[in-house]
């Protein structure tokens, strides 16, 4: 199993990771909501948003790299995503070709969009690195999230891993049989190997359910106790809360 | 009454020829049985009538003289404990721990006490150091009994096992055997390894072609070789 583990931070001794799991998921909803709410143009608060992050990454002990590396993929999607604003937005064109033209009111449109879900992003990256994920889910069952939505992920959790590992025997047994093709060919074998995995996954699915069934499973997942709160997190998640909501009022004072 | 009681059993998967055609055995109170035969031969498929996963065409299972059916089937799960031939299908929870007290949380036992069942299995089967940990960061042995803990835990009357020791090594086999042969539930284990129903049973049916083709007791079974040859059952390895 070459799997990645994305919580390989959770175990590291560190402010964050002594905090209960539930002051993580709410300290990253209230960094989203507050760089979400900043009114366009909140510059300064909005840096000091990201300033807040990049304390918290070092607190938690995550290397600048890993980081990026883990930022990158999710940061790609983000830049795709907003790109439309710079072509959209009306206004005093800066640079154009033919009819693409780019606005200025666009370029920070863009740059303040792409900022905010940026700070949310990384939060979130923050999050997911520094809390495994049982934790994750106990958390959100303790805030109430719906019981069909913690059942899915918790199973996906679980069926993701057996389908990576069973994907990954069929292209090693691909590859072995292999030798010398062509691109073309790999490609060919490469879509054989997803439709094979779509249905071992499938019948894993029901072999599953048949498992749960045994053990009289009637449509709910139950779950241990979860985590008690602290003092220490309560303590980190309303210091926290405090400063984002100064940052928010201070956007709307000036602005 | 016997505590096990097929009669009749037949059932056939949609689009395929039929899986049993007329299976009928009884397991008593505190027996030990292997059910053999070679693969396909409908041991896995009789297994999962005993708590009502499959619905037969014809025939019925009786678990400790209730009829088992859609309107008994929680309380014939609480007896019957079904340890499934791939521990990864049974293993579905992000830890060992939630995966082991899922049986007693949904038979109605409270947060803690499930947790103290669990811990108490745990400890009984020398998984205790990997209860926090995922499935996939198992090893195949531990994976296995981690199966198994999954249903001691509920204390079954019935212990259902099929292909206990089909994926362990040699020292994984030995370990569960010695462990099984510990318990006090009735068995009833279905495998093509002759060496280990011999080490756990006394008694074997030997289902070939969806039917049952012999009901004896095991020494005399293995020390019929022209009959396991012909119901493609190897000799054991020890003879």
């Amino acid at each position: 199993m070459s799997f990645h583990h994305l919580d390989q931070y959770a175990s590291v001794a560190s402010p964050l990771t002594r905090t209960v799991p539930a002051a993580r998921v709410l300290g990253v909803a209230v960094l989203a909501v507050g760089a979400a709410t900043l009114p366009l143009g909140a510059w300064p608060q909005l840096a000091v948003l990201g300033i807040v992050v990049v304390g918290i990454v070092a607190a938690a002990r995550i290397p600048p790299r890993a980081m990026a590396n883990r930022l990158a993929g999710p940061f790609a999607f983000l830049l795709l995503a907003s790109a439309g604003l710079l072509f959209l937005v009306p206004g005093e064109p800066l640079w154009h070709v033919g009819p693409i033209r780019i606005s200025e009111a666009g370029l920070e449109r863009f740059g303040f969009v792409l900022g905010r879900a940026s700070v949310a992003l990384a939060a979130a990256v923050v999050l997911v690195s520094t809390t495994s994920f049982p934790e994750l889910l106990h958390t959100l069952r303790q805030l109430r999230l719906p019981a069909v939505v913690t059942a899915a992920l918790g199973l996906g959790y679980r069926l993701l891993y057996l389908l990576v590992d069973e994907i990954e025997r069929l292209q090693r047994a691909a590859r072995s049989r292999n030798a010398g093709a062509g691109a073309a060919r790999r490609r060919s074998l490469m879509v054989g190997i997803s439709g094979a995995a779509m249905a071992r996954a499938f019948a894993r699915g029901e072999r599953t359910h048949r498992a749960m069934l045994a053990r009289g499973f009637t449509g709910d997942l139950p779950s241990l106790e979860p985590h008690e709160w602290d003092r220490h997190s309560g303590i980190l998640l309303a210091g926290l809360a405090l400063v984002v909501a100064a940052v928010s009022l201070s956007a709307r004072v000036t602005l | 009454m016997a505590l096990l009681e097929v009669t009749g059993l037949e059932f056939q998967y949609p689009g395929g020829s039929p899986a049993l055609s007329g299976v009928s055995f009884a397991v008593e109170r505190g027996e030990r049985v292997a059910l053999l035969g070679p693969t396909g031969s409908g041991k896995s498929t009789v297994l999962q009538h005993l708590n009502g996963l499959l619905v037969q065409a014809a025939g019925s299972v009786k678990v400790d003289g209730v009829l088992v059916g859609p309107d008994t089937a929680r309380e014939v799960r609480r007896k019957v404990g079904l340890v499934f031939q791939d521990p990864n299908d049974q293993l579905f929870l992000p830890t060992l721990m939630e995966d082991i007290a899922f049986g007693p949380l949904n038979a109605g036992t409270p947060p803690a006490e499930a947790r103290q069942l669990a811990e108490g299995i745990l400890d009984e089967l020398g998984l205790h150091h990997v209860g926090g940990r995922a499935a996939h960061h198992l090893s195949g042995g531990e994976r296995r009994l981690a199966a198994l803990a999954t249903v001691l835990v509920s204390r079954p009357e019935l212990l259902v096992l099929d292909e206990p020791t089909g994926d362990l090594d040699a020292r994984s086999r030995q370990r569960l055997v010695r462990l099984l042969r510990r318990r006090e539930e009735t068995l009833l284990v279905a495998t093509h390894d002759l060496e280990v129903a011999s080490a756990l049973c006394e008694r074997g049916i030997v289902l070939y072609g969806g039917a049952v083709a012999a009901d004896r007791p095991l020494g005399d079974l293995l020390a019929d070789l022209p009959f396991l040859e012909r119901h493609g059952l190897a000799a054991p390895l020890t003879e």
